[in-house]
């Protein structure tokens, strides 16, 4: 009975609690990173007890949770706040899915664009207006195995990979660790194409190549680029560098498991690295920017952002916008948490700390956000959209050694223009 | 006592309303908007600045020359080939031997090849994921101690089509097997104890007797898993993720590219009435082509 009362009381308690905002929210982050975000919507939700509850949602990554949100702004039932990737907001802004941030918001937020770095910005950016406020950005780094490296005599003084800088130094890297036995000296997500587009869109980068050019894609010698990107990856496979036929769970497991001496992947393995290596099950390991193996570093990201569904009733002006607003930018400034996430938080200010020197490897790594590339800005680029299958048709046979890299980029060229 | 007919019917259709409802609501009237849709050059959802143009046949007309159509047709056809009579043989033959049991052991040889049909889709998936993975499958192990060459089954275009449709046979045929159990009860005994007073031989007896009363069953059987396999979409997409979508697109999973991942609502409703109307067509024919079949035989 006792309980009974509780849990009336408990009831009318939430009741009189109302006057407080509840902002509904939408993410798509599972796994490590999830939990991660769930802390610190908890804290949010502790230090603005009374004023503002976020009632959190997680959905299924990728094309469900995007068409979920198209549908539920259609009928008005979007939440109050989702994250997206800035990589897929030229087509939510085309869908018009997603209302624009004004100068107002930002200056309510007490941010701007000085806040972040200038690709990150720009990735949220369309036709001058920004349609998000960027939460972190993910791009993808080389991990390595210390102990392995030393074995085939590779490693520096300040325990970094040797032979970042150049095609050949990098090549000689992966030879030496073939000649001291290492199976697979870099663990590659061959079997995966979708996956791939990142480290081949990184080595486009590297030669200044673009995949989209006043709406053509592939035009000039960007082929040709493209082209050189997967005769490398290509060439390593055929001289046995690099795991073939690997999805992405198999190349983690062949990468803590020791077998792959190098893994190129993205910022969100860390926490399975750190986690693994606290309990002692890991080897001495370390990740880095990308190796330069054309002309200068580049390496491709994309962010996770916070977007305002349109047709939701949270119109500037609103209580509710006030509090979504809060929501982003208390996030955006106590984002040091979700640097353990592997993520870079988008907030300079927040990189700049003294407290985020101190965390690695993210600090090793995010020099690298003055050379990161996003997606081409076009309604057919972003996670788990049109392009990512036209090229994991063509990568997977050719990074496998199955097919001509000028015969895949022809065709790829022809299908991407063909959409 | 005279019965009102009137309200006799009054009742019946009272009765049917609450399907008739349901039926208009989620069957007919989306056809209906499909129809319309595909003839118009419009988003999955229409809002917003996103609006519906009409574009006459343009949809339709295009779609000769769309290259990825023509690999969806062509997969479709092909997975159908490879699944549609071989599975019905399978489900035959795997009944076939199961009547010859009797008692526990019926039940529990029936119970191991009905197993996989409960399983959903995704477990199926994971199940043949890590026999077939090319780094870490069971199966491959299997290749390395026969000296074989390790093959990555779901990465290639050759294998990928045959090894869905292995696994699909696998998965589907407990249904077609226990709807043949049930042909093959319905077969009176004493057929069968005549013919071996007049000692024919077990074929004989097969071809003479089982085949032609079970065709009915068969028949049944062919038509359900064809319309199916027309159908496929969860392995093929479960599969393929990752790999070489493109080169392995069936009908349904290049609508899902134009619908959900494109956004072109417009193309996708044109390629599911071809769709739609390949179903109707192909199979009243095959149910035509059987009744015909039966007849002669």
């Amino acid at each position: 009975m006792k309980q009974l009362i509780g849990i009336a009381l408990g009831a009318t308690l939430a009741t009189a609690a109302q006057a407080q905002e509840t902002v509904v929210w939408w993410d798509f982050l599972s796994g490590g990173d999830g939990v991660r975000m769930k802390s610190l919507i908890e804290d949010f939700n502790a230090a603005h007890e009374g004023e503002i509850a976020i009632d959190a949602t997680t959905l299924e990554w990728g094309v469900p949770f995007y068409s979920k949100v198209q549908t539920s702004v259609a009928v008005g039932e979007a939440p109050d706040i989702m994250t997206y990737h800035a990589s897929r907001i030229p087509l939510a802004v085309s869908q018009g899915v997603i209302q624009p941030i004004t100068d107002a918001d930002w200056e309510q937020m007490g941010l701007s664009q000085e806040d972040f770095a200038e690709a990150t910005w720009n990735a949220v950016t369309v036709d001058g207006k920004q349609y998000a406020v960027p939460l972190d950005t993910h791009p993808i780094v080389l991990y390595y195995n210390r102990e392995l490296l030393k074995k085939a005599g590779r490693l520096n003084e300040d325990g970094t990979p040797m032979g970042l800088d150049s095609r050949e130094g990098f090549e000689e890297t992966l030879a030496a660790l073939k000649d001291a036995g290492v199976e697979y000296p870099l663990g590659s997500v061959t079997a995966d194409g979708n996956f791939m587009y990142r480290t081949i869109y990184s080595f486009m980068g590297q030669q200044d190549g673009e995949l989209l050019t006043d709406g053509e894609f592939l035009a000039g010698d960007n082929a040709e680029k493209l082209q050189n990107a997967l005769t490398v990856l290509q060439e390593w496979t055929k001289n046995q560098w690099q795991s073939t036929y690997t999805d992405y769970p198999a190349t983690v497991a062949l990468f803590t498991s020791g077998e792959a001496a190098m893994m190129i992947n993205g910022v969100w393995e860390v926490p399975t690295m750190k986690d693994l290596a606290d309990e002692g099950r890991l080897f001495d390991w370390g990740a880095v920017e990308l190796p330069v193996i054309f002309d200068h570093a580049s390496t491709y990201a994309d962010s996770h952002a916070f977007a305002i569904p349109a047709n939701n009733g949270v119109d500037e002006g609103t209580a509710k916008r006030d509090a979504v607003l809060e929501v982003m930018s208390w996030i955006s400034k106590n984002s040091l948490f979700w640097a353990t996430a592997g993520h870079i938080p988008a907030n300079s200010g927040v990189t700049a700390s003294e407290e985020y020197s101190q965390m690695e490897p993210n600090a090793t790594y995010s020099s690298l956000t003055a050379n990161m590339i996003f997606d081409p800005q076009s309604e057919f680029s972003g996670v788990a959209g049109p392009m990512f299958d036209v090229m994991s048709t063509y990568f997977v046979p050719t990074l496998n050694g199955e097919m001509d890299p000028a015969k895949a980029v022809e065709e790829i060229q022809y299908e991407l223009n063909d959409m | 006592m005279i019965r009102n007919t009137k309200n006799d019917t009054l009742i019946a259709y009272v009765l049917i309303a609450p399907f008739l409802v349901i039926y208009g609501l989620i069957f007919v009237y989306p056809t209906i908007n499909m129809f319309i849709l595909s003839f118009q050059d419009a988003p999955l959802i229409s809002f917003g600045p996103q609006s519906a143009e009409w574009t006459g046949l343009d949809n339709y007309t295009r779609l000769p020359d769309d290259r990825r159509f023509g690999t969806a047709f062509w997969n479709t056809a092909y997975f159908v080939l490879l699944t549609v009579i071989p599975g019905t043989l399978v489900a035959l033959a795997i009944a076939l031997g199961i009547t010859r049991l009797s008692g526990r052991i019926q039940s529990l040889v029936l119970a191991l090849f009905f197993l996989p049909y409960i399983l959903p889709v995704s477990v199926v998936y994971r199940i043949w994921d890590w026999t077939l993975n090319f780094q870490f499958g069971i199966a491959m192990h299997l290749f390395d101690a026969l000296g074989i060459d390790r093959i990555p089954i779901f990465k290639t275009s050759t294998w990928f089509m045959p090894a869905v449709a292995f696994v699909t046979i696998w998965w589907t045929c407990g249904f077609s097997i226990l709807l043949f159990l049930a042909g093959l009860r319905a077969i009176p005994v004493e057929f069968y104890e005549a013919a071996e007073l007049d000692n024919a031989g077990r074929w004989t007896v097969f071809r003479k007797l089982t085949w032609p009363l079970l065709w009915p069953v068969t028949a049944l059987v062919l038509t359900i898993q064809l319309i199916l396999q027309l159908k496929i979409f969860d392995q093929v997409y479960l599969f393929t993720t990752g790999g070489r979508p493109n080169d392995n697109l069936v009908m349904v999973y290049y609508i899902y590219q134009r619908a959900f991942q494109n956004d072109d609502g417009g193309r996708a409703a044109a390629i599911a009435v071809v769709l739609f109307v390949m179903v109707i067509v192909v199979s009243v024919l095959n149910f035509q082509l059987l009744r015909l079949a039966e007849r002669k035989t």
